[in-house]
C-alpha cells in the first residue's frame, strides 16, 4: 500500500500527468461551447428521422444529453491520455536510469509492478471521473436538465430516460466507462513494461487501439465476423447503461471478457518484469 | 309492379350516370363544421402510450391548448412527442375550400351510418397526398382519420368521443402508425451492404382528459409555440 501511494505521489508530482486533465477540461468546454452556438443544427440533426413525423417539445439537448454525446468520443481521445501515463510509468525508470536502483531495494518487483499497476488504474479512473464530473457540471450549466433522449442511428431508435433515471443510469454507464479504459491502460502498461523509453509504449498503444476500432467498424462480413474476437467492440459496453431495457446478460459478458483481457495482460506484464535483466 | 320500379330505378341511376364519387361530399363535412362552429378554444390534458420499436419511451403527459382556427400549443416540464398526424383534434382542418372532396362509399361503422370520403389537397405542393375519412353521419363525426400513402406513409387515426360543454371532443385516438423515416446522415452508405431503409411502425394511444372548453384563450399563449427550441 506504501508502494502504491508512493508510485502515486511519483506519478501526480510530475506536470504531464496534469495534461491529460487539461485537455480533458478543454475538449469539454469547446464542445459545449460549439454545442451551445450550434444547438439548432444539432437538434435538427439528432431529430431528423422523428422530426418528420412528431411534434418535439421540452430541453432535449440538456446537460445529460451533451454528456452521453460526450463520452462517445471516450474511446478515442482518453486512451491516448491513458497512455500518457500507463505508457511511461515503468519504462520511464529505464530511461531515467533508475530502474537499477529501484530493484535493488527491499520491496519485491512482485511488489513493484503492482503497485505501478495499481497506480495506473488509479489514475485511468481518475482521469474518466474527471470527465464525468467536468461534463455534468457544465452540461447541467450551460444547457439545464431533462430526461436524455439516446438516438441510436445504427439500431435505429430512440430511447428515452426519464430524468429521474438518468443520475444512477450515468453512475454505472460512467463506472463501465473506466473498467472499458483500464484495458488500454492493461496495454500500455504492458508495452510500457517491455520497452526502453515511453515513445514506444505510447504509440503502439494507440496503433492497437485504432487498429482494432477500425477493424471492428468496418461494414464487411469478414471484418464483422472478426469483431467478437476484438477488444474494442466490449470497450463501448457502458453505453448500454442507456438503453432500455438493459441488456445486463451482455453487459456482464462484455464486462468479463475487459476484465479477463485484464488479468492476461497484467500478467504479463508481471512475468516480464520480474524476468527483467537489468544487469546488461 | 315491383319488378318494374326497381327497373325503372336502375335505369335511372344508370342514365343519370350516377356514382358514390359524385356525390357532393361536402355535404357530410358541413354539418360537421356546423357543429364545432360555437368551439372557440379548448384546453386538456394528454397522455401519450407509445408502442413503438423504435421509440422507447414511457407514457409522456403534457396540457394541450387549441384555439380556433389553428392555433395550438403544448405545455410539458418533461420532453413530450405527439404524432403530427391525427395527433390532436382540430375541427377546421377540413375546410371544403381546401381539398377535393368525394365519397367513397357508405358503411356502417361501430353500428352507426357513416361516410367514407376522399380528400384530395388543392394545393399541389402539399405534403401529404390526401386524407381518408370516416364519418359518422347520424352523429356528425369524424372517427378514422387515414392519411393517404405518401412517400410510403400510412397513418389511421381512429377517434372515440365524449362530451364536453355541448361539445363532443376525443377522449382516446389511437394511432397506427406505418412511415419510413429519414435515413440519419452516413446511413445511405451502408444500404449497399445489405442494410434496409427502416420504418417507424407502431401504435400510439393518445387520451384527452380534463377538458376545458371556451375559457377565453388569448393569444399571447400561443406565441411562443415553436416546438424543440433549444434552452
Amino acid at each position: 500500500m506504501k508502494l502504491f501511494w508512493f508510485e502515486t505521489y511519483k506519478t501526480f508530482s510530475r506536470w504531464r500527468t496534469y495534461i491529460s486533465f487539461g485537455f480533458i477540461a478543454l475538449i469539454v468546454i469547446m464542445t459545449e461551447v460549439v454545442m451551445k452556438l450550434s444547438a439548432s443544427e444539432i437538434l435538427f440533426r439528432m431529430m431528423k428521422s422523428f422530426q418528420k413525423d412528431f411534434l418535439i417539445y421540452g430541453n432535449v439537448l440538456n446537460g445529460w444529453f451533451i454528456t452521453a454525446f460526450i463520452m462517445n468520443s471516450l474511446h478515442i481521445h482518453i486512451p491516448f491520455f491513458i497512455t500518457l501515463v500507463a505508457g511511461d510509468i515503468v519504462s520511464s525508470e529505464a530511461t531515467a536510469g533508475t530502474v537499477r536502483l529501484l530493484l535493488i531495494r527491499p520491496p519485491s518487483r512482485s511488489k513493484i509492478i503492482t503497485a505501478k499497476y495499481l497506480t495506473t488504474l488509479f489514475y485511468t479512473t481518475g482521469l474518466v471521473i474527471f470527465l464525468a464530473l467536468i461534463c455534468i457540471a457544465l452540461g447541467l450549466l450551460f444547457f439545464g436538465g431533462g430526461d436524455l433522449i439516446m438516438n441510436y442511428q445504427t439500431k435505429f431508435r430512440i430511447v428515452f430516460i426519464p430524468e429521474a433515471e438518468v443520475p444512477m443510469r450515468m453512475l454505472l454507464a460512467f463506472t463501465a466507462a473506466v473498467w472499458s479504459m483500464t484495458v488500454v491502460a492493461s496495454i500500455a502498461f504492458l508495452f510500457s513494461t517491455l520497452a526502453e523509453n515511453s515513445i514506444g509504449p505510447i504509440i503502439g498503444t494507440m496503433a492497437v487501439v485504432i487498429v482494432f476500432l477500425v477493424l471492428g467498424n468496418f461494414p464487411f462480413d469478414f471484418f464483422r465476423m472478426l469483431s467478437p474476437y476484438l477488444f474494442t467492440t466490449y470497450m463501448v459496453f457502458w453505453q448500454r447503461f442507456l438503453d432500455d431495457p438493459i441488456p445486463w446478460q451482455e453487459i456482464a459478458r462484455s464486462a468479463m471478457i475487459l476484465g479477463l483481457h485484464n488479468i492476461g495482460l497484467f500478467s504479463i506484464a508481471f512475468i516480464v518484469f520480474n524476468r527483467k535483466d537489468i544487469k546488461s | 309492379m315491383k319488378k318494374l320500379l326497381l327497373f325503372a330505378g336502375i335505369l335511372f341511376l344508370l342514365s343519370t350516370g350516377w356514382t358514390p364519387a359524385q356525390e357532393d361530399a361536402s355535404r357530410y363535412l358541413d354539418p360537421i363544421e356546423k357543429k364545432y362552429s360555437g368551439l372557440r378554444d379548448y384546453t386538456a390534458d394528454v397522455n401519450v402510450h407509445f408502442d413503438i420499436e423504435a421509440l422507447k419511451a414511457p407514457d409522456m403527459q403534457a396540457r394541450l391548448y387549441y384555439k380556433a382556427p389553428d392555433k395550438m400549443k403544448v405545455e410539458s416540464k418533461r420532453i413530450f412527442f405527439l404524432p403530427k398526424e391525427g395527433g390532436y383534434f382540430n375541427p377546421s382542418l377540413f375546410k371544403k375550400k381546401d381539398f377535393d372532396m368525394k365519397v367513397l362509399e357508405r358503411l356502417i361503422y361501430d353500428g352507426k351510418k357513416a361516410v367514407r370520403l376522399k380528400l384530395t389537397p388543392m394545393d399541389a405542393d402539399t405534403y401529404h397526398k390526401g386524407y381518408i375519412l370516416t364519418v359518422d353521419t347520424d352523429r356528425n363525426l369524424i372517427r378514422e382519420i387515414k392519411i393517404s400513402p405518401s412517400e410510403g406513409r400510412e397513418v389511421k387515426a381512429t377517434i372515440e368521443y365524449g362530451i364536453f360543454r355541448n361539445f363532443e371532443l376525443p377522449t382516446h385516438i389511437n394511432l397506427e402508425l406505418d412511415m419510413p423515416s429519414e435515413e440519419p446522415s452516413g446511413m445511405k452508405e451502408f444500404t449497399q451492404f445489405g442494410q434496409k431503409t427502416k420504418k417507424i411502425t407502431g401504435k400510439v394511444e393518445i387520451t384527452y382528459s380534463n377538458y376545458q372548453v371556451n375559457v377565453g384563450l388569448s393569444d399571447e399563449i400561443f406565441k411562443d409555440t415553436d416546438p424543440l427550441k433549444p434552452k
